[in-house]
């Protein structure tokens, strides 16, 4: 019962959010896939994000959201025995052209990931050690940036006072903040978020989602999350994925009201997953 | 439920409080145990300090403080002349040139292992650094007298003393003649005896850095070598330098190699290829022939390396609060 008023309670929500028209493509997927080793984790999948759209990524845990997500950073490169086929396009960068300068394709492409993963080091050097990777630039200028990442982060008016404490110093949903603030001082296009919430409460909860509302004004967003109203609430398009495939794919408010696919409908519901 | 206790009270009579006053007794007897345990590492300690200092105080009584910086050592003079000088300077330099060439060589073995390693070397490079912690010292020694000091003298010494020859300060450290036992060869082998401490902890503080964190850390577009300066090295600092200590340590103490390589002279030269002697090399040297002051001046000897390896400890430890504190913690 409970779950049928979930879904309720966003169809509802829904009902107000209205559709963006369709935006230019940011990233292009084209009959991808990856194995792990012999494990074929993800199935021929094809879709696009829209440029300064945030698309959504559901689906039971195991369904190969996570690992779509780490391929559009090449993250999955740390490690052997992984490997793709397939076509995935930035823009018209091939990131999947191994001669590609990997630390330029994640200084394009960010990521926020589950758990806050400050470095250790102070508040104002999490920041700028990231800009400091690929610009010179002085100390005031820096200052500026530090300040403008932190208050693009919603974090600011926190820690104006103690940019000289650890970042390891601040409360989960802070960490969160300053990883994201982090990842928007380098300037990146896209930034994937990995189940950012998921290890925060609800009130910090809010201040992300209300964070990714608000960067999506400039940056294209992905999102994998297991929250289905946190899909319906920041996001424009929805992708649910089921057992490394790409089922379904369209507008949130019609993957959420009308869905076409049974197992979306399913999964939406609470019924599996 | 009914059943289930009529099945317990089926059991018979069963006396829960004398069970539990068995295990009550076990668990004083474990308490008494490990607190013995640990007291008498106190008690060991304060022992041999204590046997220590009876031991040198005969040498304490005839040359006091001047002990600390008196260069001459002729324990067959009469009276015998004893200093101290000749043997902590050769124990302070030798250890200060091995720590020199083994943090970095160690730290970089650890990081290759770790970082960019492929798999199938990895345990390879790894059985072979931890057989190197196995090799006895005094296997070390000869190898340092018949193979690596010949080898240094002739090669390494004479082409470094003609690179310097003639450049102020260098040139005096550098200085020759060559020589088959020296400062510097007790140095090197030192570091090589104490890279696998180095290495085997650095390699067990570096794969307690979570893969999320260094995920992170390429994830804003970081190189490898970005990744281990500023997130793998920082967050294992702690550890790292507790396995240099470690490694310290043994350099301050080391003794069977040292003695075969280092030529035994108290003499202090300014060039690091003269002879020259450290604290254990002195004792291990002389002790079996010794009697008396001259018995009484080595075991002050030994008291002094127990207050200098105790303050470079100690030194270390003040120079880890201070970069906690820098870290903002």
């Amino acid at each position: 019962m409970t779950d049928l008023s979930v879904s309720v309670s966003s169809n509802a929500h829904l009902a107000s959010q209205q559709v963006l028209p369709e935006a230019p493509a940011k990233v292009t997927v084209r009959n991808l896939n990856f194995y792990y080793g012999e494990h074929h984790a993800l199935k021929n999948i094809n879709l696009t994000l829209g440029t300064n759209r945030v698309t959504a990524f559901i689906g039971p845990s195991g369904c190969g959201k996570s690992t779509l997500l780490r391929i559009f950073n090449r993250m999955y490169d740390l490690y052997p025995g992984q490997r793709v086929t397939g076509q995935l396009m930035l823009d018209q960068t091939n990131i999947l052209d191994p001669k590609l300068d990997l630390n330029l394709l994640r200084a394009r492409v960010g990521m926020v990931f589950q758990k806050p993963t400050p470095f250790p080091m102070t508040i104002y050097e999490n920041i700028a050690f990231g800009i400091r990777l690929y610009e010179k630039i002085s100390k005031s200028e820096m200052d500026d940036r530090v300040e403008k990442a932190l208050r693009g982060g919603a974090l600011w008016n926190e820690v104006k006072d103690k940019l000289n404490a650890s970042g390891l110093s601040l409360s989960g949903g802070q960490q969160q903040r300053l990883c994201i603030a982090r990842t928007v001082a380098v300037r990146p296009e896209v930034i994937l978020f990995d189940e950012p919430c998921s290890a925060l409460d609800p009130i910090s909860t809010a201040k992300v989602e209300e964070l990714i509302q608000e960067l999506s004004e400039n940056y294209t967003i992905a999102i994998v999350t297991h929250n289905m109203q946190q899909a319906a609430r920041v996001s424009d398009k929805t992708a649910f994925m089921y057992l490394g495939e790409l089922i379904e794919f369209d507008d949130t408010s019609k993957i959420f009201t009308s869905p076409t696919d049974r197992r979306t409908q399913d999964y939406i519901t609470g019924r599996f997953g | 439920m009914a059943v289930e206790s009529n099945v317990i009270d089926a059991a018979g009579p069963y006396d829960r409080a004398k069970a539990l006053s068995a295990f009550k007794l076990g668990d004083l007897t474990f308490y008494w145990i490990t607190r013995l345990s640990a007291i008498s590492v106190l008690l060991i300690l304060g022992g041999i300090i204590l046997s220590l200092i009876v031991g040198a105080f005969p040498a304490i009584k005839e040359y006091g403080f001047a002990f600390l910086w008196t260069q001459r050592w002729a324990p067959s003079a009469d009276p015998p002349v004893l200093g101290a000088l000749g043997p902590m300077y050769g124990t302070l330099v030798t250890s200060f040139i091995a720590m020199l060439i083994a943090i970095p060589v160690g730290l970089g073995i650890a990081i290759f292992l770790t970082e960019l390693c492929p798999q199938w070397l990895r345990r390879p490079i790894g059985m072979a650094v931890e057989l190197l912690a196995g090799i006895p010292s005094i296997i070390y020694g000869m190898w340092g007298f018949f193979v690596l000091g010949p080898f240094l003298a002739n090669t390494f010494q004479p082409f470094m003393i003609k690179i310097f020859d003639g450049v102020p300060v260098l040139g005096a450290i550098f200085a020759g003649p060559p020589s088959y036992l020296s400062l510097f060869n007790a140095a090197l082998i030192l570091a090589i005896m104490v890279l696998p401490f180095i290495t085997s902890i650095s390699v067990d503080v570096f794969k307690t850095v979570p893969p999320v964190l260094k995920e992170a850390a390429y994830g804003v577009g970081c190189t490898t070598w970005e990744v281990v300066r500023s997130v793998v090295i920082p967050y294992t600092r702690v550890g790292i330098i507790g396995g240099v200590m470690l490694a310290l340590g043994r350099a301050l103490g080391e003794t069977m190699a040292v003695t075969f390589i280092i030529g035994n002279s108290f003499r202090i030269s300014s060039s690091i290829f003269a002879p020259g002697t450290t604290i254990s090399a002195a004792i291990a040297s002389e002790f079996a022939e010794s009697d008396g002051l001259h018995q009484s001046g080595l075991i002050l000897l030994g008291l002094l390396l127990f207050v200098l390896t105790f303050f470079v400890l100690a030194a270390a430890r003040l120079m880890l609060l201070r970069l906690e504190k820098k870290a903002g913690k």
